[in-house]
Parts: structure tokens; sequence; C-alpha cells
């Protein structure tokens, strides 16, 4: 069963939703400020929780599924015990993320944000990126734009990597599968663009594109939340989000290349398959 | 020739440079909010630099050796243009970086920042670094501890790489000539690290490792003004700085260890050491 969804009624998810994030602010703030943020490992020592994303999370959901009780919920401290992995319908679905940076977080680096995106009918259509550490609050719904504080926002026009401000999450190397792919990705990237960024938070990360701050992102093994609300926002400044392959995106599975532009996408697909070629050597 | 400097002189030195530093922030900040403009390429395309860069430093030293007749610069644009290798000697010498994080002062990315160090006997003994896109003020003088707007701020406790978030300059890899050696390190330190961060500016990394955001910091090949302010900074607040080796660090060729705590760097240097002997392959 297909949803159809009027204008009016996407406006009405928008305005509610950006609502009950503003609302999260302060609890936010409450945490990140805090002398000592206490927090629980969850499924290895650099994945972390604290009370604060089980809060923001449940604020949300809670005042998403009071005013729209016909939509679903995929959130990542929801699903953090859920012996399944989370499947898209196409039922109006928030893919919530309450902090996004958590590490950021309870260090207090200003890189660390809730992250909301709405799915329907499997394709994403509103999301509402807000980082209070550094009062920037972005977002953006399907034809409408995107916007950071109320103002619009348009990736840059770069589009050669040597020209590119690259961003990657060199933390993921920590992980031991997926270590060699991402140390061969970085060197092939890092090596063509005139600079390259880890700023530990992959939605603000899509929104400083959005922004024009940066101009490139590449990123795998990260979960629907970490990509689904700056995915929306960084289209609808006019950037580009696709799978790593060049196909089309999928926030179920949310490997993706996302640029400001689509010849710049394309070379960094170039890059990717070119590290992927280096077989000389292993980094175990 | 060596003096020694007073308490109340070296205290003057401090305050006169902070003063000068505050008045080039609504400069600074004008510049920041043109974004992408006036801009021009020097040495290599992506060392970029910008008229404000040449304001601020003339500001800077006008003022200080107005103030200090008998003091020295060492500065980043005075450097560009003489292409003379800079001598530290006895006399008080400042060490000037006008924008440090040019590239994201140009894309607007708020890790970028004035900083001042000064050296006398060639002892780093004053640093300071203003962030004026973040509205934060770092400054340090021998033996009077760290501040941050002006609360005192002190290194994290960590004392292994397993608990640690390191910073490192991936931007680096760009340069063919240390490619290899930057691929490796990053490679041991990101396989060890609970998380890795690249904010593009060396200066204010030293002060997030001062504040206790980050935990350690390496780089090498960049250049006195890069590094003199964070230095004092963070052994002000606590930290250790060395040279890569773990020997001595030094302002004039500056490839250092900097970390919150001596046990912390020591496990960094032993990384740095293990990629070191990596040799079956190299990235070019």
């Amino acid at each position: 069963m297909s949803y159809r969804i009027g204008e009016e009624k996407l406006e009405v998810y928008y305005q509610v939703s950006l609502e009950l994030v503003r609302k999260c602010g302060p609890l936010f703030l409450e945490g990140f400020q805090k002398p000592k943020t206490d927090y629980e490992v969850k499924s290895a020592f650099y994945d972390l929780v604290t009370v604060y994303d089980k809060q923001i999370e449940a604020t949300l959901t809670d005042g998403l599924l009071k005013t729209f009780p016909e939509s679903k919920i995929i959130g990542e401290e929801a699903m953090a015990n859920a012996k399944t992995p989370p499947e898209l319908t196409d039922a109006p679905t928030w893919i919530i993320d309450p902090i996004d940076g958590t590490n950021n977080y309870v260090r207090k680096i200003p890189h660390c944000c809730i992250s909301v995106g709405l799915a329907i009918n499997k394709e994403l259509v509103l999301g509402i990126v807000y980082n209070p550490s550094a009062n920037e609050l972005y977002s953006a719904w399907q034809g409408h734009g995107a916007y950071l504080n109320g103002q619009p926002i348009e990736v840059s026009n770069a589009k050669k990597i040597n020209q590119a401000l690259v961003c990657y999450e060199i933390s993921l190397i920590v992980v031991s599968k997926g270590r060699d792919k991402n140390v061969k990705r970085l060197y092939k990237l890092a090596s063509s663009a005139t600079g390259t960024r880890s700023f530990g938070c992959a939605a603000l990360t899509l929104c400083y594109i959005a922004a024009g701050r940066c101009d490139a992102y590449h990123v795998e093994n990260l979960k629907p939340w970490d990509l689904a609300g700056g995915a929306v926002i960084l289209r609808e400044a006019g950037g580009r989000v696709y799978h790593t392959s060049g196909a089309r995106f999928d926030v179920m599975k949310p490997d993706c290349v996302c640029t400001s532009s689509e010849e710049l996408a394309k070379s960094v697909i170039q890059l990717i398959e070119g590290a992927d070629q280096i077989s000389g050597y292993t980094f175990k | 020739m060596s003096s020694a400097v007073s308490e109340s002189k070296l205290k003057e030195y401090y305050d006169v440079a902070l003063k000068l530093v505050l008045k080039c922030g609504p400069l600074m900040q004008e510049g920041y909010q043109k974004a992408k403009t006036e801009y021009k390429v020097k040495a290599d395309f992506y060392d970029l630099v910008t008229v404000y860069d040449k304001q601020i430093e003339d500001i800077l030293t006008e003022g200080l050796v107005a103030a200090f007749p008998e003091s020295l610069i060492i500065g980043e644009e005075e450097s560009a243009v003489s292409q003379r290798q800079a001598e530290l000697t006895d006399a008080p010498t400042w060490i000037i970086d006008p924008i440090d994080g040019t590239t994201n002062f140009i894309h607007r990315i708020p890790h970028c920042c004035i900083s001042v160090g000064l050296a006398i006997n060639k002892e780093l003994v004053v640093g300071i670094i203003y962030n004026p896109p973040a509205n934060e003020l770092f400054s340090a003088y021998k033996g009077h501890g760290a501040y941050l707007n002006g609360e005192p701020i002190h290194t994290s406790k960590v004392t292994t790489i397993k608990q640690a978030v390191i910073a490192y300059e991936i931007s680096l890899i760009h340069a063919a000539g240390v490619r290899d050696k930057n691929v490796k390190r990053l490679y041991k330190m990101a396989s060890n690290a609970t998380g890795t961060r690249c904010f593009g500016s060396a200066a204010l990394t030293l002060c997030y490792v001062a504040t206790g955001q980050c935990d350690a910091y390496h780089v090498e090949d960049l250049k006195p003004w890069d590094i003199a302010a964070g230095a004092i900074i963070l052994t002000e607040a606590g930290g250790t700085v060395c040279h890569t080796s773990g020997s001595k660090f030094d302002v004039m060729k500056p490839d250092c260890v900097c970390a919150a705590t001596p046990e912390l760097a020591k496990n960094v240097i032993s990384l740095i050491e293990e990629a070191g002997q990596i040799t079956e392959y190299t990235f070019k």
C-alpha cells in the first residue's frame, strides 16, 4: 500500500518535527555543558551512549507518535536492543539519531547534533539536523530548499577533486573489519583533495557540504539514522547523494558518496575504485 | 647573549600581545563572513592566503615592535615574502601566524585562529590563540596556567591510546613527499584510538588537547608559527609536547607528539615507531 502525501501534510510533518527538535535543544545543551557527562559503552569501546541520547529520543518519539499515530519510528536507541535489523515500509517513518557524534558530545567537541529524517514510500522527504552547541539548525523538506537558521543554503561550486575539501570518518579505521578499505580509500582521496577533514559526526558533515563549507564525503558501515536527516538537507541544497558504487542511495544500507556536484561525485567514485584495486599490501 | 626576563616584564608581554590579538578579532571576523573572496595561490594550489592574513600580521607586527623595540618577529607572511629561513636567537621573538587554518577560514569552517607565541632565550613563554568565529580565546604564559576565555583549562587524564581521541592532519597525505609516512602513522594511531579527528588547524588542535576535548596529536613538516603558541598553552594546561622521537621539542623544527599525559605520549611514540617498520609497501 502506497501513501499519497499532499504538500500540506508534508508541511505539517515539517513544522511539528522542527518544533520538537528545537524543544530538545535545552536538554541537549544541559548534557553538553555538564563538566563531566557520564556514558555507557554499547557495542564496542568506541561506541558510546549517554542518558541524554535516551531522553532526547524518547521526547522526539513520544511527540511524533502522538501527533502522527500512523507513523513509524526507526531510532538509534530503540534499535540498540533490537534483535532484527530495522525494516523500512511505505508508511511515514521517522529515522532518528538523538545525538549523532556522542563521542564528541561527551568531550564537548562542538560537532554533535540531533538528527531527524522522514521517509514516505521509502523516499526521504524531510530532514532536520540541529547542533545546539554551535547554534546551527539545518532543515529541509522535499522541493523547498535547505536552510540554516532560516537562511537558504547552497552547495559550493567545486567540481574537481583538486579543488575540493573532502571529509572522511577516519575513526572507522579502529574497526578491524573494514580497516584496510578505509585506510586505502582515505589515502586515495586525501592524495588528490585540496584538504581533508574528519569531524566525527556524519549528519553534520552532510550539512557542511549543504552549506558549501565542505565539498565531498564518503562513508560506509553507518546506520540509517546517521545519514537520513542530512541526506535530504544536502539534496535540497543542490548536492548529490549516491551509493558508493554510483547507484541509487539506499538509506537502509547507507554506504554513500556525498558531494556538491555530479562531476565531483564521479571523481570520488573513481578514486574509491582505484583504492579498491590496491592489492600489494593489506592493513590488518 | 642571554638575559633573564622578570615576572612583571613577562606579564607585560602577555597583556600587550593579548590586547593586540583581540584588536584583530573584528577584522578576522569580517574576512570570515566574506568567505571565498580575495584569495590568491601561493606555493601550492591548496595553500591559500588572503588579504586578511597580511593585514592581521601587519597589525600584530607593528603593535608588538612599537611596544617592544628590542623584540624580533618570525611571521608566516613575512617569511613567505622574504624567502629567508627564520632563525631563533636569545632575543624575545614573536612567532606569529595571522590566520592558522586558512582553508577553513575561506570555507567558513569555525576552526581558524590568530596565533601568537613568544620565545625568550629560545624557550616558549607566552601563547595566545584566538578563534573569533567560535568566540574562543586561549592564552597562557609560563608558570601561570592556561585559560579559555579567562577560565582555567586542563588536559584530560587519559594515559592509553585505547581511551584517547586523537587528532591527525590527514590533509598532509596530499603532499607526495610525506604521503607514505602519514598514511602509515595514521593507520597505526587510528587503529588503536577510540576516535580520530582532523580539524585543519594545528594551533587550535593543540588547544583542544589543552582543554581535554582531544587527548593526543602528532604532526610533522609544519612551521614554527603553526605550533609555537599552542605548545606553551598545552604545557601550561598540564600536557606534554615533545619531538616525535621523544626528545626535547624544538619549535624551529616542530615535528611533535602532543599529549594529555607523558604516558600517552609514550604510547603514541611507540605506534609511530611501529609505523616506521612497515617497509614492504610504499604509498606513492
